[in-house]
This record gives C-alpha cells, structure tokens and sequence, in this order.
C-alpha cells in the first residue's frame, strides 16, 4: 500500500468556494505533482447507526464512517439489552429505527471521510467525495477538503495525488448539492458510487448521485427485500455496472457448490435436481434468493410460482417451484432460522441442501452448511436413505472496505453477468 | 453415464485476483509469439473478466502497423475465437492499439513514452505498465537499457519487465544479462518467464508437497532411493531447426524445465507462501545440486539424437535429415544425466534427468522411488516386491499416483503392486488454463512466484557448467548417440541407471 501524505490539514471552506479552492490548490502547490490517473470514488455515508449509537451514549466519537468493530459490538449489546430479537443483525436498518427512538443528545467529533481505509488508498483514488448526512434535520451544508500524495517510495518515480472533499449536512441540505457534486466529479475519470447505506433511504438521492455510467456499488442486505431486489433489477436494466456487496459475500457459498460438482461422475446430479432448501439467518431472504436466482440460471431452471409459507422462526419461509428443462419439478424452500448470534449483515445464509435424484440411482442430497451454523434441520427428513454429501462452508468477514477495494482493484464497466441473469430471478422469486 | 460438458456452477467463479487497471505494451508484436500466446491469453483472461475495464495492449515492432491494421491481424490470427464470442472480441479489441518501435532508436522510445502517457488518459490505467520482450534473445538487454534510458521503468511499483526464455546461453552470458537487466530495474521488477511453471500440475508440486502432511516427513533421503524427472516429446524438430540446432535438449529443455521441476521438488518447505520464501528455497537447492561426477561428466551424462524410424507406412526422418538441420550436425536431441543434491534432506539420492525428442510417447512426470521394505515377509507376484512410487504426472492426464504392494487374491500371502492415482479431469473435468494465461496473469498482478529470479537462472546455468564445456571443448568424449524415433533413448541411458541397478520407468 502507497501510504497517504497529508499536505495540508483538512480545511473547512465555504461551499462556494470549494471548485475554485480545488483549482489554485492543483496550479499552484500541486502543480509540480501529476493527479493520478485513476477514477473518482463518492461515498454515500450516513453512518446512521454510528450516529444513533454516539448520540444515546453508547460509543465514544469521533464518528468515522469505517466499518468499525466497536460500533457492531456496541450493536449486538444493545440489540440485547433492548429486547429487540436476538436474530435481528448489527447492520439492520431497523435497529436503526429503534435507536431512533431512544433518549439521547451526546455529541462527538465528525470525522466522516477524513480516514481512508488503506485497501481504498493504496489504489490512489483521483478524488474521494464523501456525502456525511447528519442526524440534526437543520445543519447547513459544510465542505471539508484536502489534498494527498503518496509518501515518495525508493523507486517509486513522480507522485500522483489525490484530493479527499467531504460534503455534510442534513439530508436536505445535501440535497441542496446535487450541482456541486456533479462539478467535482471527473467525467473524463471513472467514477464509482459507493452506496453505504440502507437501501430504503431517499431514491432521488441515490439516483441524482449514480447516474449511468458511473459504476454503482450497493449491499443488498440492508434494505426493505422487495426494495432491494427492485433497486438491484433496475439499475442493471440501465447498463450501469452494479455491484453488489452481498452477492459477492456469496462468493464462497457458490465455490463450495461448484466444488461439489467439479468431478464430472456428479455432473449429472445437477441435471436431476428435485429440490432446494436455503436457510438464512432472521428474516431478510435477499442473499438466500439470489443464491436460489444462481443456481436456477445456471441450471435452466424456470421459475412456476411462488409465495409466503409458514415458517418456524422470525417471519415467513418462501416456497417456490421451477420448472426444470426436462419438464419435472424443482421444489424451493427458503426459511428464516433464528439464530443466536448473528452474522453482521441481514440474512446471512446458514445452509443449503439439494437433493437430486435419477432413475435406476441412489438419490444424492448435499448439505451445505456455515461454520456457525449447525446442519441439524436441513438434514432431517429421510436423508438416511441417500448419498449423503456434506460441506462446511468456511465464511471469511471480510470488511466492506476491502471487498470496496477489491472492486477499486480492477473493475468493470458493466455488471457481472451472473449477477446481472441472478437478480430479475431473485426478484421474481420474492412473492409480493 | 452421460456427463454435461462442464461445471454450469464453475462458470464465472475465477474472479478472485483481479488485475490493477494498466497496459500492456508488447514488443515483438508481429511475431509469432504474440498472436499465437499472449493475445489469445489475454483475449481468454478477458472474457473469465479478469481483466478491468481500464485495460490497453500497445502492440510494438518495426512494422509500420496502425492501430486498425494490428486489431485485424489479431482477429485474423483469432479467427475462431472470435467467430465464437464476437462481442468480446469487439469489446476487446477496443483495448487492443499499435506503436512502430524500434528499441534501438531513441526517438523511438521517447515516442512510446508519449504514446503511454496518452493511453493513460485515454484508458485511464493508472501509469501502471508491464513491458512484454518478445523479441530475439539478444534484444534483451539493449530493450531494457532503452526502456530505462527513456525512464519507463523508473517507477518500481508501476512497471514491470518479462523477459521470455532462454535467458543466456551459459552461465557468463546469463550473468551479464542479469547485470544489463538489473542496471536498468530493480529485482522486483524483473519477470523471467518459465512457461512450464504455468502449467497447473507444475505448481500442484509445491501444493501437494506443503499443504499435505503426509507426504513431507517421507520427503527425503530416509525413505526415496531415487528421483526420475521425464520430459518426453514425440514429435521432432519442426519448424525450429534454426534456433534448436544452436541450443540443443540441453539448453532447450533441462536448463530451464527440467530444472525448475527439480527446484519444486527437492527444494525445503519455504515459512510461508511468499514469492521470495519460494525463490530463496529454490536458488537454495539449486545451488546445493551438482553433476554426479563433475570432473568426468561424461560418465554422469549421455547425449543422443533421432535417427530415421517409424515404420514403413509412417517413415519418420532422422534429425539430420529434418529441413534446416546441418547433415552433419551434433547437436543433441536427447539428454539423460545423473545429479546430486548436497544437503540434508537429499545427500545420496541419485536424481535422474532425461528429455528428448521422437520419444515413443509425450509425456513429463516425476516419479519418487522409495527405499524398499527392510525386511520381505512375503512372496511378491513379480519376484520381489516392487518399491513404493508416487508418480507426479505433468502432462497428459495430469495427476498423481501412488504404487504400493497389496495382497493378491486367492490363497497364500502373495504380494503385488496397485497404482492408487489423482486425476485432475476425474477430480475436476475442467480443463486447465494454457500456462500463458496464468504467467501473464502473475506478470500483471505483480507476483513474480511463477517466475525464476536472477540466482535461480545463473544457479541452473553454474549446474550444467561442466557439461557445456565438455561438449564445447572435448566434444568427443561425449558424443551424440543415435537413437531410432520414436524410441525411449539411446541404450547409453539405460545403462546411466543399469550401473545403480535401477531401470527407467517405461511410462
């Protein structure tokens, strides 16, 4: 990582002032310094939980807008102390909405977008803009701004530099910016959208802030399901690259089911399918939907109905039935399972089984399950009478920033197209 | 039992290591290397979308070429890879430009440099540039002293060199490219490329040695007798008869391929997987390998060369009589040797080398012998019980197998071996990615582990020192023998293993 010089300290000016600041900064105490050639990265970062957690006194500012463990700590503690359900995850909104509702009025430091993850930095943004809405409804807007280089390296020959500008204020008031920020992006420089947030928040904000092409980064998990999937499904119909954190946080449930099947005496299994089970941790079926979407493409599979069932835990179970390219049925069962405690991010996946079964064979069912989840459920049910295969699937957590920055590393113009086939699918599959 | 043709669920998931947003700049852009290689790799590494959307390749050679002129003979050269995925190649191809250079002229240089620069906007690829010499070995150094003179490689974190094999001709030649090379970028720059260490079963060595635990504590002289390395090729010449008649199997094959399957084999378990960790222990063991008989080398050695064989159907033409080969040439087409490694782990263990052309099958394996029972209880159906073998299978059917002795059905207490075998197309059914795509990948990503250093590249040549200057001053003591195509060898080399009692495995 190319470590950060600071050439000034962050300086506030009027918002005004800000392009015209940012011009004599580049002509005259950068001008022996080239800007990097990069892409501009715009930070949607409310951090409302932080926020919440600062204003009611359970965390000590500043407030700083990474993905801290302290605030998820301070998450958990709360979620528990307030009799809120113990399977509802650190990051769901709706903790959010219940801090919202507490007594408070503690202060701290905002230091939104003065800290950079070191993963984002080492890819030497061009320009890093963050949006820091506060929790007062009537503060002015504010503009901070300041100008790094990194730290000349031995061999490493000129400095390509970077400037960091955070815009706060209430939500109205960074309503109010939408020109100034369409003024400090560079068109002529990719740009990612990096929406850190909830989903449910005001669409005209994400839509006046990620236009096509700029390359939108979303987390699926957080947000009302049919919201998400529907803001998913439109963003990819524009062409615009999406990408979404969730689903690339199910990146090793996929590798461990393409495993499954990597010896090709198993292939045929997958032609066979007859049924699919995903549970997911409390009630949010976004990731275990677009795992299903995933799997239903890949195989050919045709979506017939679908709707709400009962389930034993937090909310409903969904039951689907695809179609598969033979004509027989595939049946789907998503269900919500309470668990004790939860992964980060709303509805992580605790298991998957699949059972396939051919003429003239033993039925194989594989069973899928995470590390911190026990496959006791998904392996009732007359599996005794199968070819039982069994995986742990191991769940690294991976910070936001980084899988940020893994996308910063080399990304695309253009959504991934599994993602792009998944998601209508997913979509569809939730019943409304 | 049908099975579908590939993994459904396996498509897209090579996405992990994502290569930085950069250029490509290849010189010897109208070679044969490059529409052959390196553009069908990267075409393939774009469409696994590996490679980001700030991606450019700057093709570089004397010909006066546009831009539209290099994309089209690209498309030409892929004609069936683009007929296949024409919208990626249309997409691809956008990436794809071409600069007239000649390293040796100055103005050239200069010319590229601006032409880079103007690429970074335009792609916005972050001035990060890996420089690709597929040029005629004796450009190497002048290329890299051009490059460096227009400061193309003064950014140590940004710009990287790959220099394709034979790197030298000997050790001195090897020494002073590595000194040209290195006046003109740091080590880390410096990419050398193998392309046998692209190749998936090559690195399977490292991975079923050190992510295994119960092959390590076996691993050396205590429990393997003997170590045979096979690079075998069924066909001739070919085409190469101008460069091949001036290297010859020794310097063609064993100096860099052989050697580097040698290095992963026998090296020490390096403390953690870390390109330099790697290549410390390799130039290590390396430097610890030596001739079996330095001063007489042609008793550790023997050289031959295809004759006329085949059948009368299928006549095959002996090496002297191939188009572009000297009717009375010496260069040999076939090595077998015996080494040594003098340390610890390997003192005592014989190490047998051999490679060849007009062998009677294709084929490049490892077989580990093991050191027989102490004591044998029991009849064996062949006579004596045959040792433990773990075979590492390179190419075809890549794999691994493992030879032990079972009890033979029916009465009495009869030994026979079995072969217990890995396959990677049972185990995986994918096939594996040409070893260009993973090379190229590793040059562009910064990770040079694939890659042979300086002390690697001179320790290979400093081994085979003896036997280069025995064959350039005394060539008559080891002469070229013939061998009929499409044979195992001269009978020479059995004899090499006939004197330790040991035989060849007929594979």
């Amino acid at each position: 990582m190319a470590a950060q010089l600071t050439l000034q300290a962050p300086l506030e000016i009027p918002p005004a002032e800000v392009s015209p600041y940012l011009e004599r900064l580049w002509s005259s105490d950068l001008e022996n310094s080239t800007g990097a050639a990069t892409f501009t990265l715009l930070v949607w970062e409310p951090s409302w939980l932080e926020q919440q957690l600062v204003r009611i006194g359970r965390l000590d500012g500043p407030i700083r807008g990474l993905d801290r463990d302290d605030v998820v700590e301070a998450a958990r503690e709360i979620t528990a102390s307030c009799g809120l359900p113990p399977s509802l995850a650190p990051m769901d909104p709706r903790l959010v909405w219940n801090l919202g509702q507490m007594h408070g009025n503690h202060v701290a430091a905002d230091q939104r977008g003065q800290f950079v993850e070191g993963a984002i930095s080492s890819h030497m943004p061009r320009r890093l803009i963050t949006l820091a809405p506060t929790l007062a409804a009537d503060l002015p807007l504010e503009t901070i701004v300041a100008a790094y280089c990194p730290l000349p390296e031995e061999g490493s020959a000129g400095a390509a530099c970077g400037d960091a500008i955070v815009l706060r204020g209430s939500l109205g008031a960074l309503g109010q910016a939408e020109d100034l920020v369409r003024s400090l992006v560079h068109e002529e420089l990719p740009c990612w959208v990096w929406w850190n947030s909830s989903l449910d928040e005001p669409k005209e904000i994400l839509e006046a802030i990620a236009p096509p092409p700029r390359r939108l980064v979303i987390d699926s998990s957080l947000g009302q399901p049919a919201r998400c999937l529907d803001v998913l499904v439109e963003r990819i119909a524009t062409g615009q690259s999406v990408n979404d954190l969730n689903w690339l946080r199910l990146r090793t449930w996929r590798e461990s089911l393409a495993m499954v099947f990597d010896p090709p005496s198993r292939r045929d299994a997958l032609q066979n399918v007859v049924q699919l089970d995903i549970d997911v941790e409390g009630d949010h079926p976004v990731k275990g939907l677009l795992l299903a979407a995933w799997l239903a493409d890949r195989l050919g599979w045709h979506l017939l109905n679908t709707d709400w069932v009962a389930a034993d835990g937090p909310g409903q179970g969904i039951a689907a039935e695809f179609q598969r390219t033979d004509g027989i049925a595939v049946r789907f069962r998503l269900m919500p399972v309470p668990i004790g405690t939860p992964k980060t991010h709303p509805g992580a996946i605790v298991g998957l089984r699949l059972i396939s079964r051919e003429e003239s064979r033993t039925p194989l069912c594989v069973i899928l399950c995470s590390e911190s989840g026990g496959c006791m459920r998904l392996e009732s049910g007359g599996m005794a009478a199968m070819e039982l295969l069994e995986e742990v699937v191991p769940l690294p957590e991976e910070r936001e920033e980084q899988e940020l920055a893994r996308l910063l590393g080399g990304g695309h113009d253009s959504t991934n197209p599994l993602l792009e086939s998944a998601a209508p699918l997913a979509a569809s599959l939730l019943p409304r | 039992m049908t099975s579908i043709l590939t993994n459904p669920l396996r498509v897209g998931l090579r996405q992990e290591r994502v290569i930085a947003p950069q250029c490509l700049v290849i010189f010897g852009a109208s070679g044969d290397l490059t529409h052959r290689k390196l553009v069908p790799a990267l075409f393939e590494l774009f469409r696994q979308r590996r490679l980001p959307s700030e991606f450019s390749i700057l093709g570089c050679a004397r010909r006066p070429w546009s831009d539209e002129e290099f994309r089209q003979k690209m498309a030409e050269a892929l004609a069936s890879e683009v007929a296949d995925h024409p919208a990626a190649w249309e997409q691809f191809s956008q990436g794809l430009f071409y600069e007239p250079v000649d390293l040796q002229q100055t103005e050239h240089v200069v010319r590229l440099g601006h032409r880079l620069e103007a690429l970074d906007r335009l792609r916005a690829t972050r001035g990060n540039r890996t420089f690709y010499l597929s040029v005629s070995p004796e450009f190497y150094g002048s290329g890299c002293r051009a490059l460096a003179a227009a400061g193309l490689l003064a950014d140590a974190e940004r710009s990287r060199v790959v220099i394709e094999k034979p790197f030298g001709r000997d050790y001195g030649s090897a020494q002073s490219l590595n000194r040209v090379v290195q006046a003109c970028a740091k080590e880390s720059q410096v990419f050398r490329i193998d392309h046998y260490l692209g190749k998936e079963t090559v690195q399977n060595i490292l991975v079923l040695r050190f992510a295994n635990t119960i092959f390590e504590p076996i691993w050396n002289r205590n429990y393997i007798a003997n170590v045979q390395i096979t690079a075998a090729e069924t066909v001739g010449v070919e085409e190469r008869a101008g460069y091949y008649e001036s290297a010859g199997a020794l310097r063609d094959m064993v100096q860099n391929h052989l050697t580097q399957i040698l290095a992963l084999t026998a090296m020490e378990p390096p403390g953690r997987f870390d390109p330099e960790a790697i290549r410390n222990e390799k130039a290590k063991v390396l430097q610890a390998a030596r001739l079996a008989n330095e001063e007489e080398a042609w008793k550790c050695c023997v050289r031959g060369q295809y004759g006329p064989g085949g059948t009368a159907a299928q006549p095959l033409p002996g090496y002297r009589q191939e188009p572009g080969v000297n009717p009375n040439s010496t260069t040999e087409t076939y090595v077998a040797m015996k080494l040594f490694i003098n340390n610890w782990r390997w003192q005592g263990v014989p190490f047998y080398l051999r490679t060849g052309k007009r062998l009677p099958k294709r084929i490049s394996e490892v077989v580990l012998t093991f050191r027989e029972a102490p004591v044998h209880l029991f009849d064996a159906a062949g006579g004596s019980p045959t040792p433990n073998q773990l075979i590492l299978r390179i190419q075809p059917d890549e794999g691994a197998e493992i030879r032990f002795e079972v009890k033979a059905p029916g009465s009495g207490m009869r030994s026979r071996p079995v072969d217990m075998a890995f396959s990677y197309d049972d185990s995986f059914g994918e096939p594996s990615d040409e070893g260009y795509v993973r090379l190229l990948a590793d040059a562009m990503l910064g990770d040079p582990t694939l890659f042979t250093r300086s002390d690697e590249v001179e320790a290979a040549w400093r081994l085979y020192t003896p036997l280069l200057e025995l064959i350039e001053e005394s060539p008559w003591q080891l002469p070229v023998q013939t061998y009929e195509a499409r044979t195992w060898g001269p009978a020479a080399a059995d004899n090499l293993l006939a004197e330790d009692d040991l035989l060849w495995r007929r594979p």
